[in-house]
């Protein structure tokens, strides 16, 4: 017995879903999407429980995971009832559900809120550089220990009680009776598709799917480097010019390649672009901004210009502080981990049901 | 006795002669006593055959026709046209079939066939050789009709009928005109209202000079055939004059009224008067009064002098060449507890919800003094039955709701919309109104019929649980304010036209048409035409094709003077006639009666030729021209004398 919930439908437009009630069952998206199998049958599927507001199946679910948005079921439509959008929101809806702290659900679905909090961040930031107790080099110590301590943080408190939350929504819930051999074969498919999201290559080839699967796997290998560059290697303390030249050519990677994706986002070239949540649009900015104000940080300190310009390192550890305060533990940057350990969780489940070790 | 006949054998390309050696038949048959000319042809329907045909004839003075080829079904009208062309009665030909019945069934045993074949035309022969030449009757017509019903298939068939020149009697069972639509409010796709339709169908009638309008009129007897019916009507009185129509007056006059009863134009779930109108500036526009409640009180006749509690219904005797029958629906009254019905207090029709709708005022809808805000719709009652008679789809019902939904939501924005369907059937343009509603946020489920829907109400709650085929049959429940049945189409309760008028009923109990899709409105009674809803469920733009196809089907039986219908009817021999009612029993049309001079008579022009009466005369009295006996029997003894 489970009971009719509008409300959840409008809820899910908050999320981004648009006119997914417009959906009359034909079954077109489910039939033209290439992932979609006789046992994880989406997305058809998820709209009816979405349709019918079934929230608790819904987070029960790992399905809107398994959906790379290629956009075909979306294209395909009879009713324009944007299958491809309502997936995308759910992953977003599931984002909140996972996040123990509830505050990715205010950030997705109010934008004054968020902006709120970036405001706050900025004031935190500069407050704290004006009110005179760091030197500028003393300060960038303590950004460089922000850093440090902001990854082992929100690894801590956010990401991996969410991990677990999602674990027992997922697998837990449903009495799925996987041993731990089951969890140690899968491993490999949550490394696989942590580092290579290579479900996208299964996609059907809207438009340049393929060029964009490609940018997106260098992006992530380019931030991942950038991370432990800066982070491990101290890109702005070190005199290696190894080191130093990495850090150019990640932090590159990352402005270049974001630039094009907010380029897709402006020009709405396929369907995965069209239709930006305001959450989508400050993940690419904020990480454009990020790969060019720490390029633009380490070319001050190669010419000796950062003393006279120090504001560049201001913004830069701005950025970089809404980025790892917000955007990282309450938003898309999410997607990152649940997508891998969802492949994850669903191939465990796929062993136990089968019993193949 | 015919001595100058032509015999014409067809090869059908190689469809007969391919199985029939056709040079065999056509030297069997022609020394055949009374065979002129006997020949074969490859196509008999070709052009040049037919001219060929017409040559002959009339160069030999030709007195009877046979063609052996296909099915009469197929091609005798051809021939028959083609004797015609050359001066012979078409009576004068008989059409052999040996293609459907020879060469193609027999197509293992050529010469069985060719034997089979050759009996076939010599029995033909033999018919023709006794045929007679009969000319079509002849019937006088009386130019006026009478349309039974004034919704608004009836309204529009008589405006229709009226234009070409007719007189035209529109009669209306009803004290008010408009028949359903008056009902409805806002229609589907127009944006019309129902009323707006009635009132402008009703400007047009009362501007016609040739219509003729009573309402509270009652078919009560029906005599004749066609051309020349006399129908007998009862006029209900109004007992109030139609020169009331001061509404300040009519208003006290009503409010004086003690008696309440169930008021049928909402369906039973408000109340009226004994005295009452429907709405504002109902046609006609003055109130009347319903006798069966009245106590006769006298109350509103103080207030208005126009009211006669004495007056005394009346009988019209109208005389008409044809009739059209518009009788319209009722809605499906569900059964007693069928998914709540008349058990829980909120399930109500479709019908009383649109009524409900109409007349509550805008802002919040309320049902029993208690706010409505969710809206259970659960299709299909009385309709697509599995087990019950009503087994067809009635065709306008999701359209209904789902326009009635949406329309709802601009006088009760709060409601929230939940459709429990068997598949939804907003065939046509109406499929945007569903796409409308899906988008708007109604939520459709659907069952299959062995597994319906659930009404229940405990803890003064009342839900519907649906195992959904949408959700992987999950089991879902929604709590609902009200609960609608969306019931179906019936026909008229309580409607003796058809036993009046000797009209068929289909199993579905609607009237049958003669055939569905070549004579859609014409009925087996000659004269008499079916439109609108009460041939079977229609929307109202099927209404009105309906209509307006039966006003000009009708308008063919009486724009002449005369009419003409087939010969080929029965023919009583009166000396050899007795008199024993046997035949009137068997005659399925009541055509035949017994004379002044004690014996049967048949009125050719209700006759169909059935042959239903021959069998049962026990004198023999009773020859069906064109199949006579002597005309069978030479065929048989042909056949048997063969064998």
């Amino acid at each position: 017995m489970a009971k009719v919930d509008l409300t959840f439908g409008k809820k899910l437009k908050k999320y981004g879903a648009i006119d997914f009630n417009a959906c009359y069952n034909c079954g077109t998206c489910t039939a033209v999407c290439a992932l979609s199998t006789e046992m994880d049958s989406f997305p058809r599927e998820m709209i009816r429980l979405s349709v019918t507001g079934q929230s608790e199946d819904i987070k029960a679910s790992l399905k809107p995971w398994l959906c790379y948005y290629c956009g075909e079921c979306t294209t395909y439509c009879p009713q324009e009832a944007k299958p491809g959008e309502l997936m995308m929101s759910l992953r977003r809806y599931l984002i909140s559900r996972y996040d123990w702290t509830g505050l990715s659900s205010i950030f997705y679905q109010n934008l004054t809120a968020y902006i709120i909090a970036f405001l706050l961040v900025i004031i935190a930031v500069v407050g704290i550089f004006l009110s005179g107790t760091f030197s500028k080099e003393s300060f960038m110590h303590l950004g460089h220990y922000f850093e440090m301590i902001a990854i082992g943080g929100v690894f801590l408190i956010i990401l991996l009680p969410n991990l677990i939350r999602m674990w027992r929504f997922t697998l837990l819930s449903k009495n799925i009776n996987a041993n731990i051999k089951h969890y140690w074969i899968a491993l490999k498919d949550l490394f696989t598709h942590m580092f290579t999201q290579k479900r996208t290559l299964a996609c059907n080839d809207e438009k340049d799917n393929k060029v964009w699967w490609f940018e997106h796997f260098i992006l992530v290998i380019g931030y991942l480097s950038l991370l432990f560059t800066t982070v491990f290697l101290n890109w702005f303390g070190t005199k290696s010019l190894v080191v130093i030249s990495m850090g150019y050519l990640f932090s590159a990677i990352i402005f270049v390649v974001t630039f094009d994706f907010i380029l897709r986002r402006v020009k709405k070239d396929s369907t995965k672009t069209t239709f930006s949540h305001f959450t989508d649009w400050f993940f690419v900015i904020w990480l454009f901004l990020m790969g060019l104000s720490a390029f633009t940080v380490r070319l001050f300190l190669d010419f000796n210009l950062l003393e006279r310009y120090f504001w560049a390192y201001l913004i830069h550890i701005t950025v970089l502080a809404q980025w790892a305060l917000i955007i990282v533990p309450f938003g898309k940057w999410m997607h990152f981990l649940y997508r891998s350990f969802a492949m994850y969780f669903d191939k465990i489940a796929k062993l136990a049901k089968t019993g193949q070790h | 006795m015919k001595q100058r006949i032509g015999v014409y054998i067809c090869h059908c390309g190689g469809n007969i002669s391919d199985y029939v050696d056709v040079e065999k038949v056509r030297e069997a048959v022609a020394q055949n006593d009374g065979v002129l000319i006997a020949k074969t042809t490859m196509f008999a329907c070709a052009d040049s055959n037919q001219k060929g045909m017409v040559q002959d004839i009339k160069e030999n003075q030709l007195d009877g026709v046979v063609v052996a080829s296909c099915s009469p079904k197929l091609h005798e009208i051809t021939f028959k046209a083609v004797v015609e062309r050359a001066g012979l009665n078409k009576y004068n030909y008989v059409h052999a079939n040996i293609r459907e019945q020879v060469s193609w069934p027999h197509s293992d045993n050529k010469a069985g066939a060719t034997q089979k074949a050759i009996q076939i035309v010599k029995a033909a022969i033999a018919k023709v050789r006794l045929s007679e030449a009969i000319e079509p009757l002849e019937v006088d017509t009386t130019q006026a009709v009478l349309v039974i019903g004034a919704g608004v298939a009836g309204m529009k068939a008589a405006i229709s009928l009226s234009k070409m020149g007719t007189k035209v009697y529109l009669i209306e069972r009803e004290p008010f005109i408009g028949g359903r639509i008056a009902q409805w409010d806002v229609l589907c796709l127009t944006n019309e209202t129902g009323k707006e339709l009635v009132s402008r169908l009703y400007t047009e009638i009362v501007s016609n000079k040739n219509i003729a309008l009573y309402t509270g009129a009652q078919l009560v007897d029906c005599k004749g055939s066609i051309g020349n019916f006399t129908a007998k009507v009862k006029l209900s009185p109004r007992y109030v004059k139609e020169t009331c129509i001061d509404k300040e007056i009519l208003k006290k006059a009503i409010n004086a009224c003690p008696v309440e009863v169930p008021d049928e134009f909402n369906f039973g779930i408000t109340k009226r008067r004994a005295i009452y109108h429907n709405f504002p500036a109902e046609y006609p526009q003055t109130a009347v009064i319903d006798m069966n409640s009245c106590t006769r009180c006298g109350k509103c006749t103080e207030i208005c002098d126009k009211i006669d509690l004495n007056m005394k219904e009346e009988f019209l005797e109208l005389k008409v060449g044809s009739i059209l029958v518009a009788t319209g629906f009722d809605p499906y009254t569900p059964n007693e507890g069928e998914f709540g019905y008349n058990v829980i207090d909120n399930v109500i029709t479709l019908s009383q919800f649109k009524r409900l709708l109409a007349f509550s005022e805008p802002g919040k809808l309320q049902w029993h003094d208690k706010p409505v805000k969710n809206v259970a719709y659960i299709y299909c009652v009385g309709s697509r039955q599995v087990d019950g008679n009503n087994k067809y789809c009635s065709r306008y019902c999701c359209t209904a709701t789902i326009n009635t939904a949406l329309k709802s939501n601009d006088k009760f924005p709060e409601l929230n919309h939940f459709h429990f369907t068997r598949g939804i059937r907003t065939y046509g343009k109406q499929e945007q109104l569903y796409h409308n509603a899906s988008k708007s946020g109604h939520v459709f489920f659907q069952s299959y019929e062995d597994d319906p829907c659930r009404v229940e109400h405990k803890n003064n709650k009342t839900t519907v649980k649906i195992n959904d085929i949408l959700t992987n049959r999950k089991e879902l429940e929604v709590e609902a304010d009200i609960v609608v049945l969306v019931t179906g189409m019936v026909p008229r309760s309580n409607n003796n036209i058809s036993d009046i008028l000797k009209l068929p009923r289909g199993r579905d109990n609607f009237f049958n048409e003669i055939h569905m899709k070549l004579r859609p409105v014409e009925t087996v009674i000659d004269g008499i035409t079916i439109a609108g809803a009460c041939q079977g469920p229609k929307n109202v733009v099927e209404s009105i094709n309906s209509a307006l196809s039966a006003a000009i089907k009708t308008y063919s039986f009486v724009g002449k003077d005369k009419l003409m219908v087939k010969p080929e009817v029965a023919e009583v021999t009166p000396d050899l006639c007795k008199w024993c009612d046997e035949c009137t029993k068997a005659c399925p049309f009541d055509a035949i009666f017994k004379n002044e001079q004690g014996v049967a008579q048949v009125n050719e022009t209700v006759c169909k030729g059935c042959g239903m009466c021959l069998p049962v005369c026990p004198t023999n009295a009773i020859q069906l021209k064109t199949f006579s006996d002597i005309e069978i029997a030479s065929m048989i003894d042909v056949l048997a004398n063969e064998l």
